[in-house]
């Protein structure tokens, strides 16, 4: 067998002292240098990752190491040393491929799936007053992005809705008695917020032409207190985040990829939410003795037509098509009407109605506004 | 990259160098793999990722003759972090109800988080060092970090106290101190490393950047918060009326009072502080860079860094250039492809193609952008540093032995990892 010579640097690991060395492959590699002589077995023999023409060779296991900057003996070190590039374990990398896709999914299934179910498991856990605390923050939040709009509270007025709020949840078990509050603003609007609180906007009030509809919105608005939507919202919303961001981690674009898929499972599971508080409404407002159709109406009535178009954003949208609520809730209400009595003169007598309409005199300034948060719109 | 630890070579030489080539073969390769990886496995990837790219800058610098050699694994590092999920999690569930348990401290509940996240941030990037100390070797010997994390996450946290109080200027001491602390932990083998770095030496780059960068927008501000008696009014930017869209304006109604010359100096110091404060950083940087490696030494051995700051900034000037120029060929593939999108009545196949160029053509940018960042900045600001850099009185290197210390466990980066600290894409020390 051929044999190669070189000279190169030896380590021996236990102190940082370079020793020169001469290295001669034969079927064994030997090392010699001044009182040194080392007899390495080739199967024994690893590369360290170098950049060429510099080498390092290691003794498996061994402290001790050989450097050289010879690019033929390397070659030929290279032909004769069948493990030298061998990593102690091979082929994990479709291993690792396999096991974090399967991960990412298991994490993408659960928060599709598992947190919505956990959350209207741990909604009625919530303490009563962790519940008010939210609510409460999460008004002044609300109230702030829509641009801190002052409070409606014409006493008249007040009394009225007071009392149609007591009539429409009368014989209801509400997990506390909503609050309901009324502020002036230019967005036709109404908004369920944990802690039973729900927030009117002034402009809802002056497109409803009768007390039902408006009565129809607020029963509405109950029906999403009764069934705890708010704080289920909450939690579901920080349990997607949370796991999104988790599976999704530092990935590039990340941040919009949580937003988007986070806004997707909420709304789809909040589509679900605002038909049965749609159903809801529809029952409540028939039993205090109005007419249950009358919510289809205002509903047509506050959608703006470009905003009902299907496209490719339609599975981001929070509520379903105005159109197939309103067909939903005209069918409800023709079914309701054989138990209950034909739809009388309406929940509240024309004065009341005036009076109630008048909670929000003459408005100053219009004010724009956006919204967000943890909250459940119409 | 900071304080690449130097050590020696032949006996001869009584000066050591330090060499990178700047080259790189085979580096876009870990870049592409890692980066196209680490898409379809969630991230995950990012912990073996990580360390190929450490083995490759770490084997390809060539200290005295001899390369380091980065022992982590991606393993370790992935574990490390899982291990500090399940440390972090509760943690942040502990804050996060915290506001609604004591309604009293809601008010605090985002600034305890932050300032508890932050000492903990600090503890981390300590422990991270070490776990990256203690995979590093070079002929034949580990390097090792010892000193407790919350004694380093203690003084970190009221150096930063304190150069919130000066209004930054004990920002220079607060980063000796630490560069002190760390390198004092630093062990070769058994012989520990020294470092003398003191405030006064940076104190004029950072004055410089300071007067320049930082000055004009802290004074305009305090001007403007003690024009309002320190009761700044909540609107005193509005939406614009006039067209709706979320501009912010100043409130007519505060016009010809103090508050809107005052928010004007604001405005006019912060329009020209910013850019220049961006501009000055590399100097800044570079300056530190070679301040705290000179200070460096290993018993009679020491460190000496002939680093310009000029080298820091031809990197990033390089870096746009190539950008611009990637950014102006992706320009005309997506040229090409407009005028087959507003074709009418396209065919669905001509949009599914067009969909999927524009897929490809939004892949492709995303690797070209990190491999060419990779390449200009990361590549070239480790070799500036590693190849100003000597190692004086290398012969005194010889006498470091070797610890038996155990190596340590890859927790300690997992949580500089879960905190996004920096653990990830930082490659050097």
């Amino acid at each position: 067998m051929e044999a190669f010579s070189t000279t190169g640097t030896f380590f021996d690991g236990l102190s940082a002292r370079p020793r020169p060395v001469t290295l001669r492959l034969t079927f064994r590699l030997e090392i010699l240098g001044e009182g040194l002589r080392r007899d390495w077995s080739l199967l024994d023999l690893r590369a360290a990752d170098t950049a060429p023409p510099l080498l390092r060779i290691l003794q498996a296991e061994g402290p001790e190491s050989v450097e050289f900057a010879d690019v033929a003996f390397a070659d030929a070190l290279k032909a004769r040393c069948p493990d030298l590039y061998r990593a102690e374990r091979q082929g994990g990398l479709t291993r690792l491929v396999l096991w974090s896709v399967a991960a990412g999914v298991s994490v993408v299934l659960a928060a599709l799936y598992g947190v919505p179910a956990a959350s209207g498991v741990i909604a009625p856990l919530v303490p009563q007053a962790a519940e008010a605390q939210l609510g409460r923050s999460v008004e002044t939040q609300i109230v702030d992005l829509l641009g801190d709009p002052p409070a409606c509270n014409e006493a008249p007025a007040r009394a009225v809705l007071d009392r149609l709020t007591a009539r429409l949840t009368e014989g209801m078990t509400l997990p506390a008695i909503p609050q309901v509050s009324v502020r002036r603003h230019a967005l036709a609007n109404a908004m369920a917020l944990p802690g039973a609180r729900v927030i009117l906007l002034s402009d809802i009030v002056a497109k409803a032409r009768n007390g039902d509809e408006l009565a129809g919105i607020l029963a509405h608005e109950f029906g999403h207190v009764v069934a705890r939507d708010p704080i289920r919202a909450v939690i579901t919303a920080g349990g997607t985040s949370f796991l999104l961001s988790l599976v999704l981690g530092d990935l590039t674009g990340s941040t919009v990829l949580v937003t988007i898929g986070q806004a997707a499972i909420s709304a789809g599971y909040s589509r679900d939410a605002e038909r049965a508080a749609d159903a809801f409404a529809v029952a409540a407002v028939q039993r205090a003795g109005g007419d249950g159709a009358a919510l289809a109406a205002i509903l047509e009535r506050i959608t703006k037509a470009e905003d009902e178009k299907p496209g490719a954003i339609s599975f981001l949208r929070s509520h379903p098509f105005t159109a197939e609520r309103a067909a939903r809730i005209r069918a409800l209400a023709r079914d309701g009407q054989v138990e209950h009595k034909p739809a009388g003169a309406g929940i509240l007598s024309e004065a009341e109605w005036q009076s109630l309409r008048s909670i929000c005199p003459e408005s100053k300034k219009p004010d724009g506004g956006k919204k967000t948060a943890p909250s459940e719109t119409l | 990259m900071n304080q690449f630890e130097g050590v020696p070579s032949q006996a001869p030489a009584r000066t050591g160098v330090i060499a990178f080539d700047r080259r790189a073969a085979g580096l876009t390769g870990i870049v592409i793999k890692g980066f196209l990886l680490s898409l379809v496995t969630f991230s995950i990837y990012r912990f073996w990722y990580i360390s190929n790219l450490r083995r490759f800058f770490w084997g390809r610098t060539i200290v005295a003759g001899s390369p380091a050699e980065y022992l982590g694994t991606g393993k370790e590092l992935f574990l490390g972090f899982v291990v500090a999920l399940a440390i972090l999690v509760p943690v942040y569930l502990v804050l996060f109800l915290l506001g609604f348990a004591i309604p009293a401290l809601a008010p605090f509940a985002a600034p305890i988080s932050f300032v508890f996240l932050f000492v903990l941030g600090q503890y981390a990037l300590f422990r991270g060092r070490r776990y990256r100390a203690s995979r590093t070797r070079w002929r034949g010997i580990r390097l090792a970090q010892d000193g407790s994390g919350f004694a380093y996450a203690g003084r970190a946290s009221l150096w930063w106290l304190a150069t919130i109080l000066t209004l930054g200027l004990a920002f220079p001491f607060m980063r000796a101190a630490l560069e002190r602390f760390r390198i004092d932990h630093t062990l070769i083998g058994q012989s520990r490393m020294r470092s003398t770095a003191t405030g006064r030496s940076i104190l004029l780059p950072w004055l410089m950047f300071y007067i320049v960068g930082l000055l004009p927008i802290i004074a305009s501000l305090l001007a403007l918060l003690a024009a309002s008696g320190f009761d700044l009014p909540s609107d005193l930017l509005i939406q614009d009326p006039a067209t709706e869209k979320s501009k912010l304006i100043f409130n007519p109604a505060y016009a010809d009072t103090p508050l809107s010359l005052y928010g004007g100096l604001v405005l006019g110091a912060a329009s020209v502080s910013i850019p220049l404060a961006v501009i000055l950083i590399p100097y800044y940087r570079a300056r530190e860079t070679r301040a705290f490696l000179n200070a460096a030494s290993l018993g009679a051995a020491r460190l000496a860094s002939s680093l310009r700051a000029r080298q820091f900034y031809w990197p990033y000037f390089l870096y746009m250039l190539a950008l611009i120029g990637f950014v102006s060929a992706l320009g005309i593939v997506f040229a090409l492809l407009v005028p087959i999108l507003a074709a009418d009545n396209p065919s669905a196949g001509t949009q599914a193609a067009v969909l999927a160029a524009s897929a490809l053509l939004y892949l492709g940018a995303l690797i070209g952008f990190t491999v060419i960042y990779v390449r200009t900045v990361t590549v070239r600001l480790w070799h500036a540093v590693a190849t100003t850099t000597q190692i004086e009185n290398l012969p005194a290197l010889e006498a470091v032995l070797a610890s038996s210390r155990p190596p340590a466990s890859g927790l300690n980066e997992g949580l500089a990892d879960a905190l996004d600290v920096g653990g990830a894409l930082e490659i050097g020390f």
